[in-house]
């Protein structure tokens, strides 16, 4: 039992390279070997994905990319899932940018999505403003004239010349309003300054951590509906019928999740063993 | 003085009380120059502060290379970084597009595009032959260099056909594929920035290994509440069974009462009652996974998620409003002084 003990002890000392190895493998194996696991979606997604699911045809929805490549393992699978779900409605897309790596996600989910998945046409079914710097000023702007901010899109074309931007002025002018977020500006802002203002239908998707901060506005109705991080986006995708890069990065983080407990309860009961024998002596 | 302290002061004064008057008053200028006028200055001014903060970053990382200060390597890697994204952006902006006008029926210009294009002959040949009477066939990959796709061209024009090149519009560059900027977001700050969020994970294991002890009760809610949104965010957690839980809390009940009785016979007769309830309930509702759902892990991890954190989110987000709205007035009256530097 001593022996026991001791070895306890020691092990509660680990060396912290062999925990990083042990989820490099915990993260990795299940990426190679998937293990399936179904996704249940929450009522947060499920109300994302009925709103989306009440919007028609030719409806407006306004896209805001707000988030980089260190994020977008957790908001481009959420960002991907939504545009299709969106394109499979044929609803129109407009996306802007508030933060600069924004433009870049969305290029390349424009290009994953409505490019090679759909065959959508740029300027008719969809279009890229691009990134403005000047955060909440920005979604001000938008919501008084969408022109005084972009007089050109993404591609230097004149808004005026693009097809689908014909009777779009201002953030009232859409049915929908999604914010892919990860911090500020993002969310928060979208609420505060066009949403709330303008009363239109919004839903966010945002980094695990930034639901804490997002949820009171999900709960108030302000936002209807929010995808939470990496499993946000599979349950979306889980729900639209699409498994993505989401559903296959849920298998990893459930077994880097519980890999994580086991070593929380294993490092507690060596603290336990060591103070009770510190006390004992 | 009056130019550096009772002027910027007065005007900050000013434009602080016209936008918050903006919000309550009917007056169409104000609101005018609150939505519009004021959020396009907000703009112009933003885009002067990314110039100024880029001309600060320079000459903080020059002191600190000029100085040999410590770590005046990552200065310099940091300043070299800015120059090649500098020159990427402004100076050898790349995406030049090669548009082939004229192909129709020369082996030679599909033998030429189909190495552009890496495609085999035959492919090459359909996809010339989709594009419709009259318009140009314009090759997917942009180039790096003017060069690059002069020698295309040169190539083309050889085999018979014409080709003109278009390099992207000044400002579009940045998103145009082909563009070195282009390039260095995708195969430079992109990994580099993804392996700098992926380290988290690591750290976070080990830290919460060291660092997420019992050591007293807010330290147990903690580490509790942390397990429950762990494994209830994730799809295992919904194959954790709510009876095992129960279990677990049974066990966890007689742990408490064998420290508050210290007595052997009640603590056998808390547990053997706890396991025998929880055993003789669970063969008399069938053991469903997620009955009853109070011990159901998704369950729990949504009620933690919509109340407590909630409830501590709203604290949070009421004071740092009446924060905001304490620093602003003390702006608008002239109170607070630090940005003319008081």
């Amino acid at each position: 039992m001593e022996k026991f003990l001791d070895f306890i002890v020691k092990a509660g000392s680990l060396d912290r390279r062999v925990i990083f190895v042990v989820i490099a493998l915990a993260v990795m194996l299940p990426l190679f070997f998937p293990l399936g696991l179904p996704i249940r979606p929450t009522n947060s997604s499920q109300q994302v994905y009925d709103v989306v699911e009440e919007l028609e045809a030719g409806d407006k929805a306004l896209l805001s990319f707000e988030y980089g490549p260190s994020t977008k393992p957790e908001i481009h699978p959420m960002a991907v899932a939504l545009l299709r779900h969106l394109m499979s409605k044929d609803v129109k897309v407009y996306i802007t940018c508030l933060w600069p790596d924004g433009q870049f996600m969305a290029m390349e989910a424009l290009d994953q999505v409505a490019v090679n998945q759909y065959g959508k046409v740029y300027g008719e079914d969809y279009v890229l403003l691009g990134y403005r710097p000047g955060a909440e000023a920005i979604i001000k702007g938008l919501v008084s004239n969408i022109r005084k901010v972009y007089t050109v899109d993404s591609r230097g074309d004149f808004l005026d010349d693009i097809p689908m931007m014909v009777g779009v002025n201002q953030v009232a002018d859409f049915d929908f309003l999604f914010s892919a977020s990860a911090g500020y500006p993002g969310t928060v802002e979208w609420v505060q300054y066009a949403a709330d203002p303008v009363g239109i239908t919004m839903s966010t998707g945002t980094t695990s951590i930034q639901v804490n901060e997002v949820m009171p506005y999900v709960q108030s109705g302000q936002i209807k509906g929010i995808l939470g991080g990496m499993p946000g986006a599979a349950e979306y995708e889980s729900l639209i019928g699409q498994a993505g890069i989401g559903t296959s990065g849920m298998d990893a983080q459930s077994v880097a999740h519980v890999i994580i407990v086991v070593f929380i309860i294993f490092g507690n009961i060596s603290f336990f063993v060591e103070r009770r024998r510190s006390k004992k002596y | 003085m009056f130019m550096k302290r009772q002027l910027p002061i007065a005007i900050a004064a000013t434009i602080g009380f016209l936008t918050l008057f903006g919000w309550f008053v009917e007056e169409p200028s104000i609101k005018s120059f609150v939505d519009d006028d004021a959020t396009q200055w907000f703009d112009i001014l933003a885009s002067f502060a990314m110039f100024l903060g880029a001309l600060n970053l320079l000459k903080m990382q020059a002191m600190k290379v000029i100085r040999q200060s410590r770590g005046w390597q990552y200065a310099a890697l940091a300043i070299a970084g800015f120059s090649f994204s500098f020159i990427a952006g402004f100076v050898m902006l790349g995406a030049y597009n090669v548009e082939v006008t004229e192909f129709g029926g020369s082996t030679g210009v599909a033998t030429v595009l189909a190495n552009e294009i890496n495609q085999d002959l035959q492919s090459t040949r359909n996809i010339l032959s989709a594009v419709p009477a009259g318009d140009a066939y314009i090759i997917d990959s942009p180039y790096f260099t003017e060069g690059g796709a002069e020698s295309v061209v040169e190539q083309i024009v050889a085999a018979g056909g014409t080709a003109e090149i278009h390099p992207a519009e000044w400002g579009a560059h940045i998103a145009t594929r082909g563009s070195l900027f282009n390039w260095m977001f995708r195969f430079i700050f992109t990994p580099l920035s993804a392996t700098m969020f992926a380290l988290l994970a690591f750290f976070v294991a080990s830290a919460s290994y060291r660092a997420f002890k019992i050591r007293n009760f807010e330290a147990t809610l903690l580490l509790i509440s942390g397990i429950i949104i762990m494994l209830g965010r994730v799809p295992i957690g919904g194959h954790i069974s709510a009876w095992f839980i129960m279990y677990i809390v049974v066990l966890s009940l007689v742990a408490g009462v064998n420290t508050w009785l210290k007595n052997r016979t009640y603590t056998l007769v808390a547990l053997v009652v706890g396991l025998l309830g929880v055993t003789i309930a669970g063969f008399i509702t069938g053991w469903p996974v997620d009955q009853p759902s109070i011990f159901f892990l998704p369950v729990l991890q949504d009620w933690i998620y919509n109340n407590p954190n909630v409830a501590g989110a709203r604290a949070i987000m009421i004071g740092i409003g009446l924060g905001i709205f304490a620093s602003s007035i003390r702006y608008i009256l002239g109170i607070e002084k630090s940005y003319i530097g008081e």
